[in-house]
């Protein structure tokens, strides 16, 4: 029953084991640093996601070796120290309680750790966020979340632009973030939703009542993706959009034909729908629509009522705007959207449609019975 | 416990005693940090507001409001001196002031209903409505469950529940009662004074 | 050493044992049974609530699924997670691992409040069967943290929720008081602070949290449900009302929350490392005061769940660097659990095992946390399925599977009966690769840009999703292979004796199952329980009982 006292409290065994760890974590850190984030993994598309990434490069380089040295020891004391057939069933370990300098180390050099990670912390927080000096040279915008797509206001534009924002490479913006709905009733009105956009490594969720001002500055050429990123409701995991990052030139042209379509007279000429493809209709359906209508009878609502036998329904010879459901009023909806009771049904721009998106579904929509 | 109050040792007495009331006490901690939370959703809402109070909200009256605080903490007085009538064997002394807390914190109920009925603002009228009439009300509550409390003490008193060393029930209702007098200092103010 | 609590004679007292079957086994006071209780029902909605998981990884299996609508879908995770937080760890760490073993390892006869004790489990199954009935009426949908404005749309389901929720608040109120005033005031004689088992030193600053954190939930709760049915404008943006201001309150207990569901858990591993290594646990000191400093701590970190949620600058890096702060006690535990390996007589038994599996996720779970502490860093990782990896390695890593080490650790002290040695180590094993197996390629995905509570992805999440599922499958699996050792054990297991594993504590010196009034005498306390190799520190305690583990 006497604790075993014979070897050294840190014999050759332990320091080999802790030399083995060494070069493990020596070799993970190693990856940790030179691993290119941008190339291999997720494009640092703005200029604030290069410290935000190294930051987390940072914490990862001194997550590695805690994280083998815990691993480690407990594979190798658990080799080491177990109890060997031989000995009695009874045998004793070691009886050392503590060690105070031992503990006062590994207690100062994890605080010591976190104190870096802090101030290196604090010292990003401002750079997405607008202070005096960017707020005057940054172009400010609005970023306003609804259920259950994104609506972006650029200055000088009338119109708003739906899902899809373009922005310029190299120009810092100042994105005022908010949430709306047209109804502000507590029950049907606007909920949290959230602007992330992985690329940029920004998010900021959208609160009803507060405007938020988030600042960025696009350095990459691309598609990137907005993902909604706060439970928002039935549409929220479809709630995604874009930011085309352009050239000054190609963003130029883009602004003068948003700013051509808002002097145009709204709806001058209603879609065509000859040449409707049922099936490519099908496949649009069933990848935005069924967010919100079920391909069955009326009665089968999700948030929308469900579409089947949309167009010879006795019991409900009308659509949502209160007109005859005819295929052109049909289009008409999906064209300019419509507001009902259960919530708004976006327009074309909000869902990302074509003029030949919304013929096809219009076909497949005749086609589609109970 | 299957031994009765009076039947236990007075060295078992001394350790039930001290049970109960640190889970009193523990009870009444967390009964307070409710209110906090109340309190805190108070002040945000307030801090958040452009204008206080919100447009067309009145603040209540304080004048009313004061006599109905004097009502209470003299409650609390009668109480304290109950207690002490207690300790001095001062039986009829005891039940009448024990009577009077009981008076005294009807009193402040009637003066509570009275003034919501005569306040225009309404419980979900307004986010000042909301924080009054939860806080107030859930405070109106705990008097209400207070001087029930206390009718109870009357009772088990004239049924000679209690002996001169043995009255935890009656530790307690003073305890509770002062709480509840605390929590209206500090309603009070948040309300009609700041 | 001053010895406190000299003698209790009201609570030493033996009372008749209960007679009928409704005292016995319905309504018992008895802290065992009472345990036991909990043990069952919380082990019923682990099982519900896993079922929902496993509904919830079926329609994940790949994108535009439409195995579950998108209503029910959401409803499945909401569910699954109010269950697992508040109808499964809290109750059986609380309820089940604090009734049944802290009460023995003071020397006491029972709890300070029997009665409130029995009243706070029986609140605990209604609290349930209306959080499931929910379903019925729209279950609520989103998640457990149900922010309004949505919350407040939603349909009647979520007031069943709210009162739901509630009860169970109660009764963990009333517990927490309970066990707190137990730890307190009737520890045997001479267990002062520095000789009290670890395992009550986590119960006794978990009832604390119970007692102060839950009071803020039933006012968040209240909040939430009187908007809802009554319109009181707390959270309506078009009258003032602020939909942040229920986070600040909900977070404010829910921070707490996280740590009365992990604290326990600390206590079991501190119980079972010094058993099967038989040798003191290496900084019992830091580990209990630490656990102190955790407990208070932790009501000062809530807004790092609010770091997008338009705070301002300075409460975003003060909040930052408190929970920088409290990783700093968390690390001191890890470090001195490893090192109470160190040394040892080490028998790889399952409990043990268990342990390990905590430690390694655990440390895991808590390095992501540190990631996510970081503001500018949490900016990108918040609300995505990084989260969702952290919050299952620390949730499901650290208390689940320091539940198990606890159950296999203490299942003979209740049943009188050994789990198979063989089985244990199978479903720990299995339990332990498929756990890693589901959630670690979460946080790639979560990094990469998924966000979390969606029934649908971008297709190119698709394998990694395939993949996170069907390990999810095998880790439900893997739980049948416990309850297979558990009917087998309860049926035909090998009788345990009052002390199979050679602890010191003191619920092993009594016979197992243990007697209604657990301690003949009770017992005094002469020095602390981790000794291994001094003479047990024990006076009126039957020294005849085996203290030579049985393997």
């Amino acid at each position: 029953m006497k604790p075993d006292t014979h070897q050294p409290l840190l014999d050759s065994g332990f320091w080999r084991a802790v030399v083995v760890m060494a070069v493990i974590s020596a070799v993970l850190m190693y990856i940790v640093v030179v691993y290119p984030i941008d190339r291999a993994f997720l494009p640092e598309a703005s200029v604030v996601s290069i410290p935000i990434d190294n930051l987390f490069k940072f914490s990862m380089f001194f997550s590695v070796p805690i994280l083998v040295y815990v691993n480690g020891f407990i594979i190798y004391f658990a080799f080491r120290y177990r109890r060997r057939p031989e000995e009695p069933i009874d045998a004793v370990g070691s009886p050392i309680h503590d060690h105070p300098a031992l503990e006062t180390t590994w207690t100062i050099v994890p605080s010591v750790l976190m104190i870096v990670l802090a101030v290196l912390s604090y010292f990003i927080i401002p750079m997405y966020y607008p202070t005096e000096q960017a707020a005057k040279s940054d172009v400010t915008m609005e970023a306003i979340g609804h259920k259950f797509y994104f609506e972006f206001r650029y200055p000088g534009l009338k119109q708003s632009v739906m899902n899809e924002m373009h922005l310029p490479i190299g120009v810092p913006v100042t994105l005022d973030i908010t949430s709306y709905e047209e109804t502000l009733d507590v029950k049907t009105g606007p909920v949290l939703h959230s602007f992330w956009v992985p690329e940029f490594r920004l998010k900021q969720d959208m609160i009803p009542g507060m405007v938020v001002p988030i600042h960025f500055t696009p350095r990459e050429i691309g598609t990137f993706r907005i993902v909604c990123a706060e439970f928002c409701g039935l549409g929220h995991s479809h709630m995604w959009g874009k930011v085309v990052v352009e050239s000054k030139t190609d963003f130029d042209k883009w602004y003068a034909g948003q700013q051509t379509q808002a002097a145009a007279p709204e709806a001058a000429k209603p879609i065509s729908l000859a040449g409707g493809d049922a099936s490519a209709g099908q496949t649009l359906f069933n990848a935005k629509c069924t967010a919100c209508h079920n391909a069955a009878p009326f009665s089968q609502t999700k948030v929308g009522p469900g579409l089947a036998d949309l167009f010879d329904d006795p019991q409900h010879p009308n659509l949502v705007t209160g007109k005859k459901a005819t295929p052109a009023n049909v289009a008409d909806i999906l064209e300019h959207g419509a507001h009902g009771s259960y919530g708004t049904m976006p327009n074309m721009h909000a869902n990302g449609l074509t003029d030949k998106d919304v013929a096809n579904l219009v076909a497949y929509l005749q086609t589609l019975h109970k | 416990m299957a031994v009765h109050a009076f039947t236990m040792s007075d060295l078992e007495y001394a350790e039930i005693r001290s049970h109960r009331l640190l889970g009193f006490l523990f009870f009444l901690i967390s009964d307070c940090v409710i209110f906090g939370d109340f309190i805190f959703s108070y002040l945000y809402l307030r801090n958040a507001a452009p204008i206080w109070p919100p447009v067309g909200i009145e603040r209540p009256y304080l004048y009313l409001a004061a006599v109905n605080s004097v009502v209470l903490f003299g409650s609390g007085a009668t109480m304290h001196f109950a207690m002490e009538a207690f300790r001095h064997s001062n039986r009829t002394r005891f039940v009448g002031l024990l009577l009077a807390t009981i008076v005294l914190g009807s009193l402040f109920l009637g003066g509570q209903a009275y003034e919501y009925t005569h306040l225009r603002d309404t419980w979900a009228g307004s986010t000042f409505g909301a924080s009054f009439f939860t806080l107030t009300g859930m405070h109106g509550f705990h008097v209400f469950i207070g001087v029930i409390f206390l009718i109870t003490v009357l009772i088990q008193t004239l049924r000679g529940t209690y002996s001169a060393h043995r009255y935890f029930g009656l530790t307690a209702a003073t305890l509770y009662w002062h709480f509840v007098d605390v929590i209206w200092v500090a309603l009070f103010f948040l309300f009609y004074i700041y | 050493m001053s010895v406190t609590n000299v003698g209790h004679p009201a609570s030493s007292h033996i009372h008749p044992p209960p007679d009928t079957f409704i005292k016995k086994y319905v309504f018992s006071l008895d802290h065992k049974v009472i345990a036991v209780q909990y043990f069952i029902t919380g082990g019923l909605f682990f099982v519900l609530a896993g079922l929902l998981a496993e509904l919830m990884r079926v329609q994940l299996m790949g994108p535009n699924n439409h195995v579950l609508s998108i209503s029910t879908y959401n409803q499945a995770y909401s569910v699954h997670g109010s269950a697992m937080v508040w109808l499964v760890i809290i109750p059986l760490l609380t309820g089940g691992f604090g009734n049944l073993v802290m009460p023995l390892q003071i020397g006491a006869r029972d709890v300070a409040f029997p009665w409130l004790n029995m009243i706070s489990f029986w609140l605990f199954p209604p609290a349930g069967i209306l959080l499931f009935a929910s379903f019925l009426y729209g279950a609520p949908q989103a998640g457990w943290t149900e922010y309004p404005p949505f919350s407040v749309q939603a349909s009647f389901g979520t007031s069943m929720w709210c009162m739901a929720i509630f009860l169970i608040g109660v009764s963990a109120t009333i517990t927490g008081l309970n066990f707190l005033v137990t730890i307190v005031k009737m520890r045997a004689p001479g267990m002062t602070w520095t000789r009290t088992p670890l395992f009550v030193w986590a119960t006794g600053v978990t009832a604390f949290l119970s007692m102060i954190a839950t009071a803020n939930l039933s006012a968040a709760l209240a909040g939430l449900f009187i908007q809802r049915e009554f319109g009181v404008p707390f959270y309506d943006v078009s009258r003032g009302g602020a939909p942040v201001l229920w986070q600040h309150v909900f977070w404010f207990y829910s921070h707490p929350a996280v740590y009365i569901m992990i604290l326990p858990a600390f206590g079991i591993v501190s119980e079972v490392i010094p058993t099967f290594v038989r040798r003191p646990i290496f900084g019992y000191k830091a580990i209990a005061y630490s656990s102190a400093t955790i407990g208070l701590l932790s009501f000062m970190v809530w807004a790092h769940h609010m770091f997008t949620s338009g705070l301002q600058h300075w409460e975003q890096f003060a909040f930052m660097v408190l929970t920088m702060l409290i990783a700093v006690p968390t690390g001191i535990k890890i470090f001195s659990w490893v090192a109470s390996l160190w040394g040892g007589k080490i028998r790889l038994d399952s409990p043990l095992l268990f342990v390990f599996g905590f430690l390694s996720t655990f440390t895991f779970g808590g390095v992501t946390g540190i990631l996510l502490a970081s503001v500018p860093v949490d900016v990108h990782e918040h609300a995505s399925y990084f989260v969702v990896a952290h919050l299952h390695y620390v949730l499901f890593g650290g208390s689940m599977f320091g539940i198990f080490a606890g159950i296999y650790y203490w299942w003979p002290k209740m049943t009188g009966r050994l789990l198979d040695e063989r089985l244990g180590k199978w479903h720990f094993w299995s339990m332990f690769v498929a756990f890693n197996a589901t959630f670690l390629p979460m946080h790639w995905i979560g990094l990469h840009g998924m966000p979390r509570r969606v029934a649908t992805y971008d297709p190119i999440y698709t394998s990694t999703n395939e993949f996170v599922s069907i390990s999810a499958f095998v880790l439900g699996l893997s739980m049948l292979l416990f309850a297979y050792n558990a009917l087998r054990s309860a049926k035909n297991g090998e009788i345990a004796g009052p002390n199979p594993w050679g602890g010191r504590t003191l619920e092993w010196m009594i016979p197992s199952p243990a007697p209604y009034y657990n301690f003949k005498e009770i017992p005094i306390v002469l020095s602390g329980p981790y000794d291994y190799g001094k003479p047990l520190p024990y006076a009126n305690v039957d020294q005849e009982l085996a203290t030579v583990p049985v393997h």
